[in-house]
Order: C-alpha cells, then sequence, then structure tokens
C-alpha cells in the first residue's frame, strides 16, 4: 500500500524540480539591478538614438523576434544576446562624448556582471540551445551584419531598452529600487 | 538644331531644379516630439520661423523597424497632432518613430524626425482621479488610475503596469501652502491620520512605477473639510461607560451611608433623659427650667489670688479654669470649707464665710454656682460636714458646688472634702476637726454645694461661666455628698448639683457633722428619694451618688430641699469626663 504513495511522491517531486529547474534558469538574474542599468541607458538614450538615421531598420526586433522566444529558449537566447552585446556592440562603438561613454561602460560592466551569474546557473543546470534559439541568436547577427558597423552599433546600443524590457520580463527580475 | 536643342534643355532643367531648391527651402520644424500620457500621445512640434499664414505641417509615423513611413496628416495648422489611435500598441512593440515637415503651398520642408524611439518609456503616468472620505479621524483615500476611453479593453493600467505600481501622497492644509506631509503608498487606498486636528485637507497623489524609469505627475488637489466630532462612536461608548462608574460609586456611597454606617441605637439601659435644666456646657437653661439666672459678681471673683488662679491645681482637677477665670475663683465664699461644727444657722443662715474663710468666701455670697476656689491647706476645718458646710454655707449665695483644690487635706478631712476653695491667702484652719471624718483627709477636692442651704444662686453669669469647669463639677458634687469616704476622685463625678442656697437648712437641721458618716444610709435613702425626685436623668453618676445621697437631710430639710432641687437648675456635666 505504501508503495504507490512512495512513487507517486517521487514522480512528483521530479516535476517539480524539472519546473523549478526551468523557471530556475529564469530566475538567475533575479537579483540583477536591471533599474540601474535602465536608469544609465535613460540618461544617454537620447544622444544615442538621435545618432540612428535608419529607423525602419531594426536588429532586435525583426518580426518580432523576441516576442515568439519560448521560455525553455530564454536561458540560450539570454546568454547568446549578452555575448552579443559584449563581444561586438560595446567593441565596435566608439563614443566621442566622455559621459556617454562613462554610462555606456557602466552597462557594459553590469551585462558582464550578468554573464557571470547565468554563468554559475548553467553550471548547475543544463542550459541547452535548442533550434530556435540559434535560429535567433542567428537572425539578430544577421542584422547586424546588414548595416554599416558603426551604425549597427548605434543601432544596437539604441536598442538596449528592448532588451533589457525582454530580460524583465523573461526572468522575474524585482526591481532594487 | 541639335546644340539648340541642348541649350533649351539645360535651360529647362536649371529652372526645374530651381524650382525645386526653392521648394525645398522651407525650414523644417526644429524639433519635435513625443508627450505622452496613458494612451494619449501627443506629437509636438516647434513652428518654422517666419511661417505664414498658408504653412502647414505634414505628419508621417513609422513603427519602429518597419517600413513605409505613414503619412498622418497632410496638412496640420496645429503644432501639435494627437496619435493616439495610431499607436494603440506602443505598450506592446517596441516604439515609434515620428517625423513632420513645414508644407506652405507647394513648399515642402525637409523632414524633422524625433530624436527616440517613441516607446513605452516616454509615456508620463497620471491618476484618473482622488476620492476622499472622512471616517473616525482618519482621511481615507481612493485612488483612480487613467481610463481613457481610446485605450483597448483589455489594455488597462493595471494590466500594463501590473507590478511595482507606487503613489506619493501630498497633503496640505488649508491656507497654508507648505505640504503638510509626504506619503508613499503601494496600493490605490490609503488613509492619513489628522491627529485630531480639524480644518480643510488637501490632497494631490504622483503615481510612479518602480522598476521603470517613467516620470509621473501629480494629480489635481482634492479638499475635504474635517470637523471635530463630539457624537462619535467611540466617545459616546466613553460618556455612558462614564456614567456607568459614576452611578456605581454613587449606589456605593449611598449604601454604605445608609447600611452600614447606620446610626446605632445605643441599649435602653445607656439611655437617659437628657435634664434640659441641667445642662451646663453651652446651653443656657431652658425656658422650663425655673432658675434664676444671676450676674455675677465681678468683686467676688477679684479676691482669688493670682496663685490660685495659676495653680496647677486649678487645671489638673478642673478643665476649665485655667488661670484665667476669675469668675470661679473669685467666689471664694462659695468654696469655704464647711464649718467644722456643723450649725444648722451656721450652714444655712451664715452668710459669712466660714472658717474656710479663704478668698473663695470672700466674695460671691450671692454666687448660684459652684466654682473652684483654691484654698490653702489649712482651710478652715468644719470639712466633716463638708457638703453640710456647704449646704449651710450657702447662705453665702452660692448654690453650687464647686471643686475646691485643698492643697494638704490631711487633718482636715473635712476641710479637704468640701474644700470650697483653696486660697493660699487663706488662713489656715488648723481645727478641722480630724474627728469629724478621718476618711475626709485624703479627699483632693470637695463637693460644693452651696445651695445646700443656702439662698439660690443669683449668679447667673458665675453660673454660666462654669461651664468650662465641667471636670470639675463631678468632684464637687461628690464632695458636697461624700465626706464620709472621702477618698472620691473628683473625676469620677460627672457633674455637679447646683442648690439653692436657701435651702441648703437642710444640711444644717440634719446630721451634725459628728454624724456625717453615721447616717449615711439615712440619707442614702433620703438622697434616693430626693435623687429620684429630681428625677434628673442626666446624672450619670445619679447611680453612683445615690448612695452618697444627694443633697438631703432627714426631715423638712429634705421636703424644702427637694423642692428646691426640683426648681434649681441642676448643673451636671453631662459629658463624661472620664
Amino acid at each position: 500500500m505504501k508503495l504507490p504513495c512512495v512513487s507517486l511522491g517521487l514522480l512528483g517531486t521530479i516535476l517539480m524540480l524539472c519546473s523549478v529547474d526551468n523557471h530556475g534558469l529564469r530566475r538567475c538574474l533575479i537579483s540583477t539591478d536591471m533599474h540601474h542599468i535602465e536608469e544609465s541607458f535613460q540618461e544617454i538614450k537620447r544622444a544615442i538614438q538621435a545618432k540612428d538615421t535608419f529607423p525602419n531598420v531594426t536588429i532586435l526586433s525583426t518580426l518580432e523576434t523576441l516576442q515568439i522566444i519560448k521560455p525553455l529558449d530564454v536561458c540560450c537566447v539570454t546568454k547568446n544576446l549578452l555575448a552579443f552585446y559584449v563581444d561586438r556592440v560595446f567593441k565596435d562603438h566608439q563614443e566621442p562624448n566622455p559621459k556617454i561613454l562613462r554610462k555606456i561602460s557602466s552597462i557594459a560592466n553590469s551585462f558582464l556582471y550578468m554573464q557571470k551569474t547565468l554563468r554559475q546557473c548553467q553550471e548547475q543546470r543544463q542550459c541547452h540551445c535548442r533550434q530556435e534559439a540559434t535560429n535567433v541568436t542567428r537572425v539578430i547577427h544577421d542584422n547586424y551584419d546588414q548595416l554599416e558597423v558603426r551604425s549597427a552599433a548605434v543601432k544596437s546600443l539604441g536598442e538596449l531598452d528592448i532588451f533589457l524590457a525582454w530580460i524583465a520580463k523573461n526572468h522575474e527580475v524585482t526591481s532594487s529600487a | 538644331m541639335l546644340p539648340r536643342l541642348v541649350v533649351l534643355l539645360a535651360a529647362f532643367l536649371s529652372r526645374r531644379l530651381g524650382s525645386d531648391a526653392h521648394e525645398t527651402e522651407l525650414p523644417s520644424p526644429p524639433s519635435v516630439w513625443f508627450e505622452a500620457e496613458f494612451f494619449h500621445h501627443i506629437l509636438h512640434w516647434t513652428p518654422i520661423p517666419n511661417q505664414s499664414e498658408s504653412t502647414c505641417y505634414e505628419v508621417a509615423l513609422l513603427r519602429y523597424g518597419v517600413e513605409p513611413w505613414n503619412s498622418i496628416s497632410n496638412c496640420s495648422q496645429a503644432l501639435s497632432y494627437d496619435l493616439t489611435a495610431v499607436t494603440l500598441d506602443l505598450y506592446r512593440s517596441n516604439g515609434y518613430r515620428a517625423r513632420v515637415r513645414a508644407v506652405d503651398g507647394s513648399r515642402r520642408s525637409n523632414w524633422t524626425v524625433t530624436n527616440t524611439r517613441f516607446s513605452v518609456d516616454e509615456v508620463t503616468l497620471t491618476v484618473g482621479s482622488v476620492k476622499l472620505e472622512i471616517h473616525n479621524g482618519f482621511i481615507l483615500g481612493k485612488i483612480q488610475p487613467p481610463r481613457p476611453k481610446m485605450a483597448p479593453a483589455n489594455d488597462t493600467y493595471e494590466s500594463i503596469f501590473s507590478h511595482f505600481r507606487e503613489y506619493e501622497i501630498a497633503i496640505r492644509k488649508v491656507p497654508g501652502n507648505f505640504t503638510f506631509t509626504h506619503k508613499k503608498v503601494k496600493h490605490e487606498n490609503f488613509s492619513l491620520l489628522t491627529s485630531g486636528e480639524v480644518g480643510e485637507f488637501c490632497v494631490q497623489v504622483k503615481p510612479s512605477v518602480t522598476s521603470r524609469t517613467n516620470k509621473g505627475m501629480w494629480s489635481k488637489e482634492e479638499c475635504v473639510s474635517l470637523t471635530r466630532q463630539y457624537f462619535t462612536v467611540t466617545n459616546v461608548i466613553i460618556f455612558f461607560a462614564f456614567v456607568l462608574l459614576l452611578s456605581g460609586a454613587l449606589a456605593y456611597c449611598l449604601a454604605l451611608q445608609l447600611y452600614v454606617r447606620r446610626r446605632k441605637k445605643l441599649p435602653r439601659v445607656l439611655l437617659f433623659k437628657k435634664p434640659s435644666a441641667f445642662i451646663f456646657i453651652s446651653q443656657r437653661p431652658s425656658p422650663e427650667i425655673q432658675d434664676t439666672i444671676h450676674p455675677l459678681d465681678e468683686e467676688a471673683f477679684l479676691k482669688v489670688s493670682p496663685e490660685l488662679r495659676n495653680s496647677d491645681l486649678h487645671g489638673s482637677t478642673d478643665s476649665g479654669f485655667g488661670s484665667t477665670k476669675p469668675s470661679l475663683q473669685t467666689e471664694e465664699p462659695q468654696f469655704l470649707l464647711p464649718d467644722p461644727h456643723p450649725q444648722a444657722d451656721r450652714m444655712l443662715g451664715n452668710g459669712e464665710p466660714p472658717e474656710l474663710g479663704d478668698s473663695c468666701s470672700s466674695g460671691s455670697s450671692n454666687s448660684t454656682d459652684s466654682g473652684i476656689c483654691l484654698q490653702e491647706p489649712s482651710l478652715s476645718p468644719s470639712t466633716g460636714p463638708t457638703w453640710e458646710q456647704q449646704v449651710g454655707s450657702d447662705s453665702k449665695g452660692q448654690d453650687d458646688s464647686g471643686i475646691g483644690l485643698v492643697q494638704n487635706s490631711e487633718g482636715q478631712a473635712g476641710d479637704t472634702q468640701g474644700g470650697s476653695a483653696l486660697g493660699h491667702d487663706s488662713p489656715p484652719e488648723p481645727e478641722v476637726p480630724a474627728e469629724q471624718d478621718p476618711t475626709a483627709v485624703v479627699f483632693r477636692g470637695y463637693l460644693r454645694q452651696t445651695r445646700c442651704a443656702e439662698e439660690k444662686a443669683t449668679k447667673t453669669g458665675y453660673l454660666e461661666e462654669e461651664l468650662p469647669l465641667t471636670g470639675g463639677l463631678g468632684p464637687k458634687f461628690r464632695g458636697c455628698l461624700d465626706d464620709e469616704a472621702g477618698l472620691h476622685p473628683p473625676a469620677l463625678a460627672k457633674g455637679y448639683l447646683k442648690q439653692d442656697p436657701l435651702e441648703m437648712t437642710l444640711a444644717s437641721s440634719g446630721a451634725p457633722t459628728e454624724q456625717w458618716n453615721q447616717p449615711t444610709e439615712e440619707w442614702s435613702l433620703l438622697a434616693l428619694s430626693s435623687c429620684s425626685d429630681l428625677g434628673t436623668s442626666d446624672w450619670s453618676f445619679a447611680h453612683d451618688l445615690a448612695p452618697l445621697g444627694c443633697v438631703a437631710a432627714p426631715g423638712g430639710l429634705l421636703g424644702s430641699f427637694n423642692s428646691d432641687l426640683v426648681t434649681l437648675p441642676l448643673i451636671s456635666s453631662l459629658h463624661s469626663s472620664e
């Protein structure tokens, strides 16, 4: 009589762990101070976006790219986009204004911290990249490549608010403010 | 031919280009920006310089990342345009870009594009309304989020900004302009404690979302008047509780007074009728008392020696004497020691002071009340029948006994007993017949009954002044009656019998002094009868003195005495000197 109960209990535990596993990845960045990054971006948003002369072109929001990502792919997409910005956007952008450069540097450092936090979560759990996640990452890179590097970098920096909003929505990041 | 055509074509083209350039000469608006609230997105621009009346503006909108530009307005005279209808998905998209250019006739200016991508971050947060209510000294507020008409049904303020909504509340008390207090609440309902203040309060609210960088706008001021309410539920409850407590306390006190401290009735045995005629202290003789009030003879008082007045003996035996009672002390004649040789005439009609002959006896022959008269120890003897002496000495006009303090009563029993007065200057009377009454030697005071055989008291004033001599009245009485005992402490007596001196023939005709002790029983009987006649119920010592015999004498003396006793005011102390 006890055996069915035990088996049911084990099954429930496994399922719970699986759900936690998925949610855990989503909650890896919960301690990140997104509000600070958002405030920093708002201060340079006008200057950065004013330099974007191609409003009809987008890098991150092509065909609602980020809106169609499933929860299972959130971990992979987040990891890939953080690497995109740190490895390509911040390096390709040449900012002459020191005040704006300070803010961009602050945002870049925050992205590095988020990458480290996410890597720790990945070591404990598996963060497999499915085809859908890989496809989204490839589209973004292709959009970035279609523009001139400086314009692409400026546009990518101008679309930081889109990326930050997507992270807050998918990772249930609480505001520290 | 051909070169001519080329030249004409060139001229035509140049003119055309010139016209185009002229058309583009129109300046573009300097700036274009969005001013947006919740589902109220307005595009603003600055006018071009030197615009004419025919200048209008063309507006176009672009969804970020999606081509082409959509023309919204071809010619708008105003400097703003409401783009809410075409930007309803602002809160679920990546934003919009808008551009404006001036148009003047056929001329067009360049486009001026908004600097930033118009997104949800640029929406200024507002509140729809604030409702205030007053409840139990609190201001209850309810914040209503904006409900714009153009918003889709599913896009509410709460659904779009689902988390971290916050409101800042500013309270101002009219008429002051400074803000009374600031408070942040995380819900649409809030309460403010006014701390009992009254007046008009105005409230403003500014919304915000802590997870976003959106700015907030202060709402319109809402005011409410707070008046002092006396009839609140709390006050009414407190009032009724106080009334209950008070009534309970009053009931308790009333019960205490009625049932606990009820006047207890004395046992019947202890009850005795107050002799209205013998009220001595603080009461004047009642009208029915057939007593004559005689004025004081001040001269008689003056005869008291100062020593006697200030003698401690005065105070020790008579509380009321003190040293400033000349009236009493001068009543020397009344306190004279009884004649050792009791003789009726001498006792009765002898108006001259007896051998006591002290200061006490000097005066106040007409005194009707006893008083304390201090005498030398050598007061005249004749104290055996001390009382007799006094009875007989009533001729002096003393109708009341008094305490006479005898300094040395040895061998002067009679003196001491009847020691009417202790006068220092009184001639010693060693002839006190000790044989008369050996027991009287010990007696320290005497019961003065000046009215035992003498005229009635004629000195009312003196009588009245004897009021403080209450303490000494008893012994006086005792001294008059009880000579055989001689040991009766004066303190036991409660009062003294004021006797008419005229009636004091009783004593004189009574038993001789040497027989003082003998007819005790006789006298006791007589005294009983006489005492009963007197019927003074307030003689607290009556039953003690009865065996001693009231002032009584056998035979006719008794009879006359009785009547006098009845008539004479019985001055007795109702107070217990014990």
